[in-house]
């Protein structure tokens, strides 16, 4: 039942709901959920953003899903980040000295190399990802979408009335 | 054409599944938090100290700032069937605006009915899954009671002809050394051989000699023949000097290889020793003996000294800078936790206070102690970490003073009038219950300080009511059991004193107690000829063996300094007559005078 949902959402998505700028900010967000470690404090202040901010849900939702195993296989890079930035930089250890001894902080898990790694990592791929889904948004429209529309699995996916519980979070 | 219609950038309607999410998030949290903490510190424990960390119950009270652990079981991670201690309650009061920091505080903790070295029904000890600093520890402290220093021979009274057959002369250190030193001597020979042919004396004492024979025939006024003759001169000294210089060469040279030939001795004992051991000599002397009986007793008590010592030394470190830890286990790579220490800042951890009520002895008396100041970052805390628990029989103190870059650890404690746990001789299947507490227990008093890596240790314990018991797990049953029991069991006096000195790396331990020489005699008066005996054919097997390669290395070294100082001294006697006849005949000519 929740991959219908998910499938429906993820169709909607693409093909109509929300512009493709929508759609990139919320698959840039997601992509956030997904390069990062998940139970993270900051993870959930990009939740919050995905659901406060105007972007598209079922987007966030496909980036998170296309991040996750991307997360997976760069983690030794985070960590290699995440360990020059900590260990090998002293420029920066006063500056990481004040945030682990500032309250709240600390329960980022800043101070953990794969964590900060990734965060680095997708908060400097954060407008690369933006225009690329942007730009994949758009094509998907003009060249896929309507072949995919005309096809069965397409019209017995969104038929479900399941697909309603999902449109309280499309882009408005 | 209409303009785009303008997006809004909130959308609102979505807060309140947002403010679901969240108290979602509480209730989740409410729910499973003891269950989440329990596990957490199971697992901290247990990778902490590489055995099994239990507990029954976990509660968080939040609003009272206090955390309740109910039946806490910490496994032994030495004795798999024994737990290091049990807790029938921890209350712990927990600062909260720390948490926030990801900082446990703790301001006072009431442990309730410790108990040490429970026994258990199945192994507590957790096996390393790859690299940590716990494993690490344990193979250091391991490797450090293997060291030769600490091994224990073995108490066997071998029955019949002792042999030796087993000694291949190729393990004999002194062959080897030998014949290294043969072959250093004959490179020797060769580069000494070489440098004085370099000299050509020999070429320029004759040459010098032929032109002292030319000036016979020289009158004063031939100058040019006279400066011609002072050159010659001044090559014969110059040859001279370098022949002095060889000549202080090969003096060091054939010294070092006389020392050589000393060590050569050295080496021959060593191999008595290795030969001693091929055949297992039981060791006759008492101050061997104390060592066989409670070496590996007192070995192992040192040994988790170290171990618990180097625990808190990786735990609680000294200094200010970025500690770097591996980050517990999760689905996606672990990476590390780095901590940056500050100044006036909290620690990480730190039990402020705690007081301890725990029971000892086969019929449990409760006894109190107090713990302070335990904590991760030791400089931030400022204070060393300390114990102390005294009462009627007992008296114990630790202080772990990790605040300055050279840690400081010491324990020590004195038990009187307890009943003791069991002393065990594993290698002669021998117990001994060093006195229950009804009949007036014993005295036991450990102490253990490591300061950098200097080691120092006492361990004795006395008693007057000393029951041995034979161990009925069927353990060794040889003539070597059978006599240490015969002597012991009809002595009830005990004083053991294990001493340890030195460094981590070069550890010494002295151990002897009141037992030593009276097994020494009865082991002596048992096999004590025999041993002589057998010892004595070890020694001869030993320098049949390398007597041969040895008597070579000596007379080579031998011949060589001889053979090199008196060819040495010949060309010396060539030169030295070569310039006298060329000083001889430029006398004559000058008359003394000295020309330009």
């Amino acid at each position: 039942m929740i991959l219908l949902k998910l499938l429906q959402s993820l169709f909607n998505t693409l093909h109509s709901e929300g512009t493709p700028g929508q759609v990139a900010a919320g698959m840039a967000l997601g992509a956030f959920l997904g390069l990062t470690p998940l139970p993270n404090l900051h993870n959930l202040v990009v939740f919050a953003l995905i659901l406060l901010l105007n972007v598209s849900f079922g987007g966030a939702m496909l980036g998170w899903a296309l991040a996750t195993p991307l997360g997976f296989l760069l983690d030794p890079v985070f960590h290699r980040i995440g360990r020059v930035l900590l260990l090998e930089t002293p420029a920066l250890t006063p500056l990481w000295t004040r945030l682990y001894n500032t309250p709240v902080i600390p329960l980022t898990n800043f101070n953990n190399t794969v964590v900060l790694g990734s965060v680095v990592f997708t908060c400097a791929a954060f407008v690369p990802l933006y225009l690329l889904a942007r730009v994949g948004v758009d094509r998907y429209r003009v060249h896929v979408a309507p072949k995919v529309m005309q096809s069965g699995v397409y019209r017995a996916i969104t038929a479900s009335k399941l697909y309603n519980l999902y449109r309280l979070f499309k882009p408005q | 054409m209409s303009p785009p219609a303008r997006i809004a950038l909130f959308r609102w309607k979505a807060v309140i599944p947002l403010g679901l999410f969240l108290i979602l998030i509480v209730a989740l949290w409410l729910l499973f938090a003891d269950r989440l903490g329990r596990m957490a510190l199971e697992k901290g424990g247990t990778a902490a100290l590489g055995a099994k960390v239990q507990v029954d119950r976990f509660h968080i009270a939040l609003t009272q700032g206090q955390v309740i652990i109910g039946g806490m079981t910490v496994a032994s991670p030495f004795d798999s069937l024994k737990n290091l201690f049990q807790a029938d309650e921890l209350v712990a009061d927990i600062a909260i605006l720390p948490l926030l920091e990801r900082k446990v505080v703790i301001d006072q903790l009431k442990a309730s009915g410790l108990r040490f070295s429970t026994a258990r029904t199945s192994s507590g000890i957790v096996p390393s899954k790859g690299p940590s600093a716990t494993s690490q520890i344990m193979a250091n402290t391991r490797s450090w009671a293997a060291q030769p220093a600490l091994q224990v021979p073995v108490l066997q009274l071998a029955a019949g002809k002792l042999s030796i057959d087993s000694l291949d002369p190729r393990n004999l250190r002194t062959v080897h050394d030998a014949q290294a030193l043969v072959t250093r001597a004959d490179s020797s020979r060769q580069a000494w051989v070489a440098a004085e042919q370099g000299l050509d004396v020999k070429g320029t004492a004759d040459s010098a000699r032929a032109f002292a024979a030319r000036l016979q025939k020289a009158s004063a006024t031939d100058f040019a023949l006279i400066n011609d003759a002072r050159r010659t001169l001044d090559q014969v000294k110059q040859t001279r000097d370098r022949l002095t210089a060889l000549q202080r060469n090969v003096t060091q040279g054939t010294k070092a290889l006389q020392q050589d030939v000393a060590g050569l001795e050295d080496a021959r004992q060593r191999d008595y020793a290795f030969a001693r051991s091929l055949v297992k000599l039981p060791p006759i002397d008492a101050t061997s003996l104390g060592w066989v009986l409670f070496g590996p007793a007192a070995v192992e008590k040192f040994q988790r000294a170290i171990h618990y010592t180097q625990l808190a030394r990786h735990y609680m470190p000294a200094g200010m800078l970025p500690h770097e830890d591996p980050a517990p286990k999760r689905v996606r790579m672990a990476g590390t936790n780095v901590r940056f220490p500050q100044e006036h800042a909290l620690p990480r951890f730190l039990l402020r206070e705690a007081q301890l009520s725990f029971f000892l002895g086969a019929q449990p008396q409760a006894y109190a102690g107090t713990l302070r100041g335990l904590t991760s970052d030791p400089a931030l805390y400022g204070r060393p970490t300390t114990l102390d628990a005294t009462a009627t029989g007992i008296q114990a103190g630790a202080l772990f003073d990790h605040v300055h870059p050279l840690s400081r650890d010491t324990a020590g404690g004195v038990v009187q009038h307890v009943a003791l746990p069991d002393l065990r001789l594993p290698s002669l299947g021998i117990r001994l219950s060093p006195g229950s507490g009804q009949t007036g227990g014993g005295t036991v008093a450990f102490g253990f300080s490591l300061v950098g890596d200097s080691l120092r240790g006492r361990w004795s314990v006395s008693t007057a009511q000393a029951e041995w018991v034979r161990d009925s797990g069927g353990g060794p049953s040889g003539q070597a059991a059978s006599l240490v029991w015969q002597v012991v069991s009809g002595i009830h006096q005990l004083d053991l004193t294990a001493e340890l000195s030195g460094t981590l790396t070069a550890p010494r331990l002295n151990v002897h107690s009141n037992l030593d020489r009276a097994v020494a005699e009865r082991v002596q008066a048992l096999v004590g000829d025999q041993v002589k005996a057998a010892d004595a054919r070890v020694r001869a097997q030993v320098d049949a063996a390398v007597n041969e390669q040895v008597a070579k290395a000596k007379s080579q070294v031998a011949g060589l300094a001889a053979d090199a100082a008196s060819r040495l001294g010949a060309q010396q006697g060539q030169l030295d007559q070569a310039q006298k006849a060329i000083e001889d005949q430029l006398a004559r000519l000058t008359h003394g005078i000295r020309l330009p």
